[in-house]
């Protein structure tokens, strides 16, 4: 018998060394991966915060099932930060078979992953349907909140900041933040963000970051803390003169974008936001918001990124986490997650490399609540601008 | 074998099952914060001292007023009929998920709750109001909340203590001379009761204070957030990827214990003196001051309305999809919440299994140290549960991770049991200290004389006289086990699914009618417990 590759892995890790980077086509013979697949049980972490996100994960099981002989387990969890503890405290602890072989993950989970040498791969780039991946018009498929994927997640899903309300009550949404200080005088106490950290809280920050700063492009490089406080003038005093009009006058925010969404719906506020740009549609069809719901992004475009499954170094099962992730690339399971009635979450492929009857799968009618003209995305700034936001927004509005 | 080796026999189940894992979790975040660079981060944190002070400004309001309405309410009511069911009462009370409660109340009174709703029918308005209810700067919204959720927990330590107990005779005692004397019976309450109360109630106060200092969840709902609690900013410290922050998590979470210990510890020397200035106090003449029942009552039924409402309120959520401002019914209804909760039976199971099997072997494990070790041993008993509660569940639980792995706990029902255990003995060893402690020691004397073996004593008489306070013991075990989250996930490693991190991965999407219901299922398991607790206790052997 040879020496497998995750053997020599698994040697590896347990003698505490971490492997560099070692590219040896671990995609390379698809055939042989998927007999190794056979009878493997992955256990995906993933974000178990949706009830239609966790419906499609459970049809995502039944189909990699029938197709490889592949157990998908989903394990539940409230935040991807969970399982980069798990994991970098069972490599702490020299454990060659890892609990995780699959986790949901991006930005700076990603990166801290990434950074500790807890990611296999690379592999994603020699998945089968890597192929129809819109690599060109999506960027953000291959760089991570503007760090290089290197092939060690495979992406999965594309977000973008988008706000929704109730169109019985919001005639003209504000189309950017110079609209939404506009907004905000004229309903007073009724607009509101969830305070960073909170990662909804962040993005809202870097979209007024984007639309202040004078040469967008250094956003895509790591900052210092000069350059960032020279910078990030002009967005403060845009949030100084926002915050007055803010509920509670800005004094106290909301905790996160879930309870921004619930004060949305207890009409508490005018507006809420989100990444999802059809999670505004998918309240709608469970009922948690009203049917005159509308969604809406800032003309100029608002901040995107793509979100991606990963597979730990230490996943006894990687050439099924390989499946899985696969398949979550085909046309098919990309369509049905695109698709509003079941998720709603947008394509990370091109339409244009697919077949005909491919792309058929992906027309779905307009619903309520869905955004009537889409803004270009616009990549998330390095992730180095992130500590560094944060602690601004606490010194300007924490204390 | 001899007695003590008797006793070390009997001591061996718990410093395996509690101590040692405990101590492991401990240790892991005691040398995590060893790291300098954590503690400079603590201190220049620009919320630090603000949100220092809210943790002890809220722990200690919600201290003092839950133990004001407790004490007003117990003596009122003290041999009075309603007191024979206070203790059954209170068990209803406590079974409700503290998180639960904190979502429930806030709905109560939030600017677009119920409260304002009604007002808003009477004035006319389109709108919620602009209130400053929940979140407000000062967490009065939180300690409101707290008190309501701490003082039946007192209520039913105070009663238990006043069960069947020698300290209950001796009170008795007290209770006559004070009358024939002429004293009201809020004299007697404030001059001869609560000061000894107190004194046997130390431990669970003490635990009721870190809890209000410490608790994340219900701050994080209901509390403030610019600057929110320390408690709050430790735990999302302690959450971050960066383990940078975690440090500054770790560090922030060793010295709020710190100084919550360094607090404690100078109040009880101050106390202590002070009982001898006390003294001039219990010394002057009878005080005629009388609280009627009739106020014990009415804030009692205050406190049960209330509870009422929260749980019509998560009733109505729990089908509610939208419930807009000012409807006072929600407008769209869905049962998708109830259908998903009844289709998978497995994780209410597992959960059902470990907190009840916690629960048993906390009890257990906690009357063999009661009836083998001294009583002035308890302390160093009480000084690890108390640490195990005021330090963050996260801390402990990737210190316990890390040991765990080394030999193989993690991923099995072995590891989670224990991770349950964890929490589970130190609330059931600090509540069920106290009333058990003061068990009249006539009854062994007797039963001795009558040359009962001490096994038979205790299954033939102790048991029996005591089963209220053991079986609410228990109940109040289930009611903690059953809501681990964070240790369950870690040390489950994803593999045991339970109701718990079904309700909590739900909620994180924060759809309110999931977390109702999930809410009401997780109550529904203890409260059956302190059902049972009561009509079990009723019944007179």
């Amino acid at each position: 018998m040879t020496i497998s590759r995750r053997v020599l892995l698994r040697a590896t890790i347990a003698a505490g060394f971490l492997p560099l980077a070692p590219n040896m086509g671990f995609a390379a013979d698809w055939a042989a991966l998927t007999a190794e697949a056979k009878g493997q049980t992955v256990y995906f972490n993933a974000w178990a915060g949706s009830e239609t996100i966790n419906a499609y994960i459970a049809w995502a099981g039944e189909q990699v099932k029938a197709r490889y002989g592949v157990t998908l387990e989903h394990v539940k969890i409230t935040d991807a930060a969970e399982v980069v503890r798990r994991v970098r405290d069972e490599v702490k602890a020299g454990k060659s078979e890892g609990s995780v072989d699959l986790v949901w993950i991006n930005g700076e989970n990603f990166r801290a992953m990434k950074t500790d040498k807890l990611l296999f791969g690379p592999f994603a780039t020699e998945l089968p349907n890597f192929k129809f991946v819109d690599t060109v018009g999506k960027p953000t498929t291959l760089n991570d909140f503007a760090e290089p994927t290197d092939g060690l997640e495979s992406p999965w899903g594309m977000a973008q900041l988008t706000f929704f309300g109730d169109g019985a009550k919001i005639s003209s949404p504000p189309m950017s933040m110079i609209g939404l200080i506009e907004f905000a005088k004229t309903n007073p106490g009724r607009v509101s963000y969830p305070a960073p950290p909170d990662f909804h809280g962040t993005t809202f920050v870097k979209q007024a970051l984007i639309e202040t700063i004078a040469g967008g492009s250094q956003l895509s490089r790591p900052a210092t803390k000069e350059q960032f406080e020279a910078v990030s003038a002009p967005t403060f005093a845009l949030l100084d003169n926002l915050r007055p009009h803010l509920w509670r006058k800005g004094e106290q925010y909301p905790q996160s974008q879930a309870q921004l969404k619930q004060m949305l719906a207890d009409g508490e506020l005018l507006m809420a936001l989100t990444f999802n740009p059809n999670e505004p549609a998918n309240l709608v069809a469970s009922k948690e918001v009203p049917a005159t719901t509308v969604a809406w992004q800032h003309t100029a475009g608002t901040v995107g990124n793509t979100h991606f499954v990963a597979i730990p170094i230490n996943s006894k099962s990687s050439a099924g986490a390989q499946m899985v992730a696969d398949f979550l690339l085909s046309p098919e399971a990309q369509a049905r997650k695109a698709d509003l009635k079941t998720w709603g979450d947008p394509t990370v492929l091109a339409l244009s490399k697919l077949s005909a009857d491919e792309t058929k799968l992906f027309e779905g009618g307009e619903v309520a609540g869905s955004v009537k003209s889409p803004a270009p995305a616009i990549p998330e700034p390095h992730g180095s601008w992130v500590p560094l936001i944060e602690a601004a927004w606490l010194e300007h509005y924490g204390k | 074998m001899t007695s003590s080796m008797m006793r070390w026999a009997g001591f061996l189940p718990l410093g395996v099952l509690w101590i040692l894992p405990l101590l492991l979790g401990l240790w892991a975040s005691f040398v995590a914060a060893l790291d300098g660079a954590g503690w400079v981060s603590l201190f220049s944190h620009p919320q630090f001292w603000p949100a220092l002070k809210l943790s002890l400004v809220t722990g200690t309001l919600s201290l003092v007023i839950s133990a004001i309405i407790a004490f007003l309410i117990v003596a009122a009511l003290y041999q009075s009929v309603a007191w024979q069911r206070l203790q059954g009462l209170m068990g209803g009370f406590l079974a409700l998920p503290h998180l639960a409660f904190a979502v429930g109340f806030g709905f109560l009174i939030m600017p677009s709750g119920l409260l304002a709703r009604m007002t808003g029918l009477v004035m006319g308005w389109a709108d919620p109001p602009q209130w400053i209810t929940t979140q407000d700067p000062y967490g009065m919204s939180l300690v409101a909340a707290l008190v309501l959720k701490e003082a039946p927990f007192l209520i039913w330590l105070i009663a238990s203590l006043l069960g069947r107990t020698d300290f209950a005779q001796m009170l008795q005692g007290h209770w006559r001379i004070g009358q024939s004397l002429g004293h009201g019976n809020a004299s007697i309450w404030l001059t001869l009761f609560i000061p000894q109360i107190l004194l046997r109630l130390k431990w669970p106060l003490l635990v009721v204070w870190v809890y209000g200092a410490s608790v994340v969840d219900m701050a994080l709902v209901i509390g403030p957030t610019q600057p929110p609690t320390l408690a709050v900013i430790i735990w999302s410290d302690l959450n971050n990827v960066d383990l940078a922050i975690n440090d500054r998590g770790t560090a922030g979470a060793w010295f709020l214990t710190a100084t919550l210990a360094v607090i404690a510890v100078a109040v009880h020397g101050v106390l202590t003196f002070a009982t001898t200035l006390f003294k001039s106090f219990y010394a002057r003449g009878p005080g005629h001051g009388h609280i009627s029942s009739t106020t014990g009552l009415a804030l009692l039924i205050g406190l049960a309305a209330i509870y009422g409402l929260v749980l019509l309120v998560f009733g109505i959520m729990s089908i509610g999809a939208l419930w807009p401002y000012p409807s006072l019914v929600p407008t769209q209804f869905r049962f998708a919440a109830w259908e998903q909760a009844i289709s998978s039976p497995q994780p209410l199971l597992n959960s059902l299994s470990f907190a009840v099997a916690a629960s048993i072997a906390a009890l257990a494990m906690a009357i063999v140290w009661l009836e083998t070790m001294a009583e002035k041993r308890d302390r160093y008993l009480l000084v690890l549960a108390v640490a195990a509660l005021a330090l963050p569940a996260l801390l402990i639980a990737d210190g316990q991770y890390l040991a765990f792995l080394q030999v193989g706990l993690t991923g099995h029902w072995s590891g989670v049991f224990l991770a349950h255990l964890t929490p589970v003995f130190a609330y059931v060893f600090v509540v069920l200290k106290g009333p058990y402690r003061a068990f009249d020691p006539r009854y062994r004397s007797v039963s001795l004389g009558l040359n009962t073996s001490a096994l038979r004593f205790l299954f033939a008489v102790k048991f029996p006289l005591m089963k209220l306070v053991l079986a609410s013991t228990l109940a109040i075990g289930i009611g903690v086990g059953i809501a681990q989250y964070v240790s369950v996930q870690l040390v489950s490693s994803g593999r045991i699914p339970t109701l718990t991190i079904e309700a909590v991965t739900l909620a994180s999407g924060g759809n309110r009618q999931l977390l109702a219901v999930y809410s009401l299922t997780l109550a529904l398991v203890p409260l059956i417990a302190f059902i049972a607790a009561a009509r079990l206790g009723r019944r007179l052997p």
